[in-house]
C-alpha cells in the first residue's frame, strides 16, 4: 500500500475513478434511487404495476428483442459461414457489410424504411395500384424488419470470426477418427462457434431493448420500454420523474442480466483454440454459386436500401409531408446550408470535443488498466464497460437528474452534450485502447527507460507512437457513432443545440421526409468521409483490434 | 563497477520471491544467475534494473546506493529476451536512442552507432526496420542499443532463448567477445546450464528466492553443494544411501551401495545417516561383471553417435546412468551382465 500510495499512476487512477464517480455512477444512482420515489412517499414501482400498460411494455420488448434476436442470427449465420468457407461471385459486396452498419444511423434506417414501406411509402404505393395491400408499417411488422436489418451486421461479423480463427486441423482430424466431414464440421466446429455466435446474438438482444430511434418513429400502438420512458422524461404535461426512472431501472436491469448471461456464455465457451490453419474458401460453381451469391446480395442490397432512399429522399421536391417523387430540385439541401445549417455545426462542434476527450480518457484509462495495474485498476476496468448496459435513453435520464440544478449545471449548456456522447462510447474507445496496449510489450517501454528516458518520457516517446494507428481507428469510430447519436442527445439537449439526429427525428415526426433526408445525406457524409480518408488514404484497418 | 547485494528481499503480494539473498559481483566480470523457471532468477534481474522494487536489503553499484533509485537514472543497459526492439524506428534510431536521451551532439551519435553496429556485424542494415532482420539481427541490434551508451552494468534476461541452436551458438559467442572487449560487468539470467558454462566467470544457481550455490563453472560442475545444484547443472544419478559416520568438509569415504562399497569424495561436510550419492553418467565405466563389484544388467541402451547411453539395472530398484565412450561403446547389449566403476574423485557425497 504505501509503495502504491508514492506512484503517480495510483493518483491518476484515484482521479479517473473519481470522474467516474461523478459522470456515470451518480448519474446511474440517481436514476435507480429516484424510481423509489421521495418525498411524496410514492414508489414508481407500485406505480409501474398498478398500470397494465407497463407490464405489457416490457413483455413487448422482450418479445421484440427475442424475435429480432432469433431472424438476426438467421441471416448472419449462415451468411457469414457461407463468405468464411465458400468462395462464390459477388463475394467482395458481402465484405464490406461491416461498414453498413456505422454509415446508416439507426434513425435513417427507420426514415428510409418508412418512405419505402410506409402508408405513402414508394414501395407500398407500387405495390397497391397492383392491388397488393402490406400490412401497416407502423407497428410489429415494421419493427421487426427494419431492427432486423438493422442488426444482423452484429451477428455476421461476430460469427464470421469465430468461423475464421477456427482450426480446420480440427475437423480434419475428426474425419481421420472415422466420422463424415459434414458430421466432423457439426461436431467438431459448432461447438468452438457456438459461444462467439451466443455472444453476438445476445448483444443484439441489449440493442434491441435499447432501441430508441426505431422503436419510437415505428412503434405507434405497440408499446414499448424505451418509448414510454422517453415519453415519461418529456411529456408535453410535465415530465414525471417517479416513472421515468422506474422504467429506466427496468431497462437496466434486464440488459444487466442479458450481459451477465454473454459474460457466462463466453467464459464457459473460452476453449483455447491453439493457433491452427484456416479453411481455404471452397469455389462454389454452377448454380449453387449463383444461388447464393443472389441471395448475400439480396440481403446487401437490403441493407444499403436506406443508403439509396436518403439520396432519392434528399433530392425529391416535396410539398409539406407530400412526397412528389420523380421531380427533382436541390431545394431541399439548400435550405439545409442557408436556412438551418445550426444542426449541423452542433453535430461536428460536440462529436469532435466528445471524440477528443473521449479517446483522450480511453487511452489513459486504459494505459492504467493494462500497464499500471494496481489494487484500483479492477475497478476503473470494470467501471469503463458499465455504458454498455445503460441505453441511451437511461444515461441522458441520468445525466438531467444529475446535473440539472446543484453545484454543478450543466443543462442547457452543450457540455452535457458532449458528456452524454463520451459516456455512452467509452467502453469501446476504452477496449479498442486497450486491445493495442496488451499487444506491445512491457518490455518496449523498459528497454526506452533502462536506455535513461523517464516513464512518463517514455510512454509518450515509444509507446504511443506504436498506438497511432489504434488511436486514430478509434478516434474514426468513436467519430461516427457519436455523430449519429440520437438517444441520448435527445434527452439532455435544449433549444438551439439541436444535432442532425436529433433535427431528422423531429421532421420525421412531423412528417416532413424530403427535409430528414437532407439532413440525413448531410450525416452519412460525415460519417462517409472520415471513414474513407482513414481507410483509402491512410490505409488503417479500422476493426484490427474488434475481436 | 561492482555490485553489492545485501539481505535483499522482495515480495509480490506478500509471497517472498526473493528471501533475503546477499550477493557480491566483480567489477568487470560476467556473472550468471541459473535456475529454473519461477525460481526468481528474473526479479533478481529486475531488481538490480529498478524495475522491481525491493521489500527489504540494498543494492550497491560501486560505491553508491541504488536501492531507491530510478531504474532510467541506474546507468545500465539491458537486453530484454524479446528484443524489445522499438518497431517503429530504424536500427539506427533504435541504436541511437540512448545516445539522444543523454542528449550527445549529432557527430558523435553518428560514429558511436557506426561503430556498435559494425562490432555486432550489422554495417550497412541501419536504415532497415526490426521487422525486415532475421532474429539474429534483432538480438545483435539489442545487444548494439544496450552497450553504445557504455552503461556501468550490462544487464541480460535469457536474451537467447527466442533463437534457435544454430543462432544461439553464434550469439552466445557475440555476447562473451564483446563482454570480454568492453570489460562491463555483466549480470545474464538462463535456465540453460550450457549458456551459463560456456559464458560465465561465475555463476549463482537459483532456488526458490535463494542462492544454492555461487562458483567458477567448474566448481558448479565438479563440486556442487547440493543435489539441487548437481541434477540441475548436467545429468546426474543420485542415489539416497546411508552414512555410518559423518564425513568432514574435502574427506572421503566409503558409501555402500547395495552388497559392496564405492569410494566417494565430499565437497561439504556431510552428517552421518541418509545421504545422497552423485554419479555424473560419464564418470561410470562398463566393464565385464566380477564378483565384489558393483554388478548390474543393461536394462536401455541408446546409441548416440559419439558414446552410448546405458541404463543399468542394480537390482533392488536401483538404476544407473551411464555414457559409454570410445572405442567399442556400443558394444554391451540389452540383458548383458556388467560391471560398473565410479570414478572415486568425481563420484560425490552430499547431504539430503
Amino acid at each position: 500500500m504505501r509503495s502504491d500510495l508514492r506512484s503517480v499512476w495510483f493518483w491518476l487512477t484515484l482521479a479517473a475513478l473519481a470522474v467516474l464517480g461523478l459522470f456515470l455512477l451518480l448519474p446511474l444512482f440517481n436514476v435507480l434511487a429516484g424510481s423509489f420515489g421521495g418525498n411524496s412517499g410514492r414508489s414508481g414501482w407500485s406505480l409501474v404495476r398498478q398500470d397494465g400498460k407497463y407490464l405489457t411494455a416490457v413483455v413487448n420488448t422482450l418479445v421484440l428483442g427475442g424475435v429480432v434476436t432469433l431472424l438476426a442470427s438467421l441471416i448472419g449465420v449462415p451468411m457469414a459461414y457461407f463468405t468464411a468457407r465458400f468462395d462464390f461471385s459477388g463475394k467482395a459486396i458481402v465484405a464490406i457489410l461491416p461498414l453498413i452498419t456505422l454509415v446508416v444511423p439507426e434513425v435513417i434506417a427507420a426514415q428510409t424504411w418508412l418512405m419505402a414501406f410506409g402508408n405513402n411509402g414508394l414501395v407500398s404505393r407500387a405495390l397497391a395500384e397492383r392491388g397488393l395491400e402490406l400490412p401497416s408499417f407502423y407497428g410489429w411488422f415494421g419493427l421487426i424488419t427494419v431492427m432486423t436489418f438493422t442488426y444482423y451486421t452484429y451477428v455476421y461479423i461476430g460469427t464470421l470470426a469465430a468461423i475464421r480463427g477456427f482450426d480446420v486441423q480440427l475437423e480434419e482430424a475428426a474425419q481421420s477418427l472415422g466420422t463424415s466431414p459434414a458430421l466432423s464440421r457439426w461436431k467438431v466446429m459448432v461447438p468452438v462457434v457456438l459461444p462467439s455466435v451466443l455472444a453476438s446474438a445476445l448483444l443484439v438482444f441489449t440493442l434491441v431493448v435499447g432501441n430508441f430511434a426505431v422503436a419510437t418513429i415505428l412503434s405507434n400502438k405497440v408499446p414499448l420500454l424505451s418509448v414510454l420512458t422517453y415519453q415519461a422524461t418529456v411529456s408535453e404535461v410535465g415530465s414525471d420523474p417517479l416513472l421515468q426512472s422506474t422504467l429506466a431501472s427496468i431497462s437496466v436491469a434486464i440488459v444487466m442480466v442479458v450481459l451477465f448471461l454473454q459474460r457466462w456464455v463466453v467464459g464457459r465457451g473460452r476453449r483455447e483454440v491453439v493457433q491452427g490453419r484456416g479453411a481455404r474458401a471452397q469455389r462454389l460453381a454452377g448454380w449453387p454459386g449463383v444461388l447464393l451469391g443472389s441471395v448475400a446480395a439480396a440481403v446487401v442490397v437490403i441493407s444499403l436500401l436506406p443508403v439509396v432512399t436518403i439520396v432519392v429522399g434528399a433530392f425529391t421536391q416535396a410539398r409539406g409531408p407530400v412526397m412528389r417523387w420523380g421531380t427533382w430540385t436541390t431545394a431541399n439541401l439548400e435550405r439545409v446550408f442557408t436556412r438551418a445549417p445550426d444542426p449541423l455545426f452542433n453535430t461536428l462542434t460536440y462529436a469532435a470535443i466528445a471524440t477528443a476527450v473521449g479517446i483522450a480518457f480511453s487511452v489513459a484509462v486504459s494505459y492504467l488498466v493494462v500497464k499500471k495495474r494496481n489494487r484500483l485498476t479492477p475497478l476503473l476496468d470494470y467501471l469503463t464497460a458499465l455504458p454498455l448496459a445503460l441505453s441511451g435513453t437511461v444515461i441522458g435520464i441520468g445525466l438531467v437528474m444529475s446535473f440539472n440544478t446543484g453545484w454543478l449545471p450543466l443543462t442547457g449548456t452543450g457540455a452535457i452534450i458532449v458528456l452524454a456522447y463520451v459516456v455512452r462510447r467509452l467502453p469501446f474507445g476504452t477496449r479498442n485502447a486497450s486491445s493495442t496496449l496488451y499487444n506491445i510489450p512491457d518490455s518496449i517501454e523498459e528497454a526506452s527507460i533502462s536506455l535513461g528516458v523517464p516513464p512518463l518520457a517514455s510512454f509518450f516517446r515509444v509507446v504511443l507512437p506504436l498506438m497511432v494507428p489504434a488511436i486514430v481507428a478509434a478516434a474514426v469510430l468513436t467519430w461516427t457513432t457519436t455523430v449519429a447519436e440520437l438517444s441520448a442527445s435527445i434527452i439532455v439537449y435544449s433549444g438551439g443545440r439541436e444535432t442532425m439526429p436529433i433535427q431528422i427525428f423531429r421532421l420525421i415526426d412531423s412528417g416532413l421526409m424530403a427535409q430528414a433526408s437532407a439532413y440525413g445525406l448531410l450525416l452519412v457524409a460525415v460519417i462517409v468521409l472520415p471513414i474513407l480518408l482513414a481507410t483509402r488514404v491512410f490505409r488503417i484497418d479500422l476493426f484490427a483490434s474488434r475481436a | 563497477m561492482g555490485i553489492r547485494i545485501d539481505s535483499l528481499a522482495v515480495a509480490y503480494d506478500g509471497h517472498r520471491v526473493i528471501d533475503g539473498l546477499s550477493l557480491t559481483i566483480e567489477r568487470g566480470s560476467f556473472f550468471t544467475l541459473l535456475g529454473p523457471s519461477g525460481c526468481g532468477k528474473t526479479t533478481l534481474l529486475r531488481t538490480l534494473a529498478g524495475f522491481v522494487q525491493a521489500s527489504a536489503g540494498r543494492v550497491h553499484f560501486g560505491t553508491h546506493d541504488v536501492t531507491q533509485r530510478p531504474a532510467h537514472r541506474r546507468d545500465i543497459g539491458m537486453v530484454f529476451q524479446d528484443y524489445a526492439l522499438f518497431p517503429d524506428k530504424t536500427v539506427f534510431d533504435n541504436v541511437a536512442y540512448g545516445l539522444r536521451a543523454r542528449r550527445q551532439d549529432e557527430s558523435t551519435i553518428q560514429r558511436k552507432v557506426g561503430q556498435a553496429l559494425e562490432r555486432v556485424g550489422l554495417q550497412g542494415l541501419d536504415k532497415r526496420h526490426p521487422a525486415a532482420l532475421s532474429g539474429g539481427q534483432r538480438q545483435r541490434v539489442a545487444l548494439a542499443r544496450a552497450l553504445v551508451i557504455e552503461p556501468q552494468v550490462l544487464l541480460m534476461d535469457e536474451p537467447l532463448s527466442n533463437l534457435d541452436a544454430k543462432l544461439r551458438l553464434q550469439v552466445r559467442q557475440t555476447i562473451a567477445d564483446l563482454q570480454a572487449e568492453a570489460g562491463i560487468t555483466t549480470v545474464f539470467v538462463t535456465h540453460d546450464q550450457d549458456e551459463a558454462l560456456a559464458l560465465s566467470h561465475r555463476i549463482g544457481v537459483m532456488n526458490q528466492g535463494r542462492l544454492e550455490q555461487v562458483g567458477t563453472p567448474a566448481q558448479i560442475y565438479r563440486e556442487p553443494v547440493s543435489a539441487y545444484v548437481a541434477d540441475f547443472v548436467g545429468a546426474a544419478n543420485l542415489l539416497p544411501v546411508v552414512l555410518g559416520q559423518p564425513v568432514a568438509a574435502g574427506g572421503s569415504t566409503a558409501v555402500p551401495v547395495g552388497a559392496v562399497e564405492v569410494a566417494a569424495h565430499a565437497p561439504v561436510a556431510v552428517p552421518a545417516g541418509a545421504a545422497t550419492l552423485v554419479a555424473r553418467p560419464e564418470d561410470i565405466t562398463l566393464g565385464t561383471p566380477q564378483p565384489g563389484a558393483l554388478n548390474g544388467r543393461v536394462a536401455r541402451r541408446q546409441y548416440l553417435g559419439d558414446k552410448t547411453s546405458y541404463r543399468v539395472d542394480l537390482g533392488s530398484g536401483l538404476q544407473l546412468d551411464v555414457d559409454s565412450h570410445g572405442d567399442g561403446h556400443d558394444r554391451f547389449m540389452p540383458g548383458t551382465e556388467v560391471a560398473l566403476q565410479l570414478v572415486p574423485r568425481r563420484t560425490l557425497v552430499l547431504g539430503r
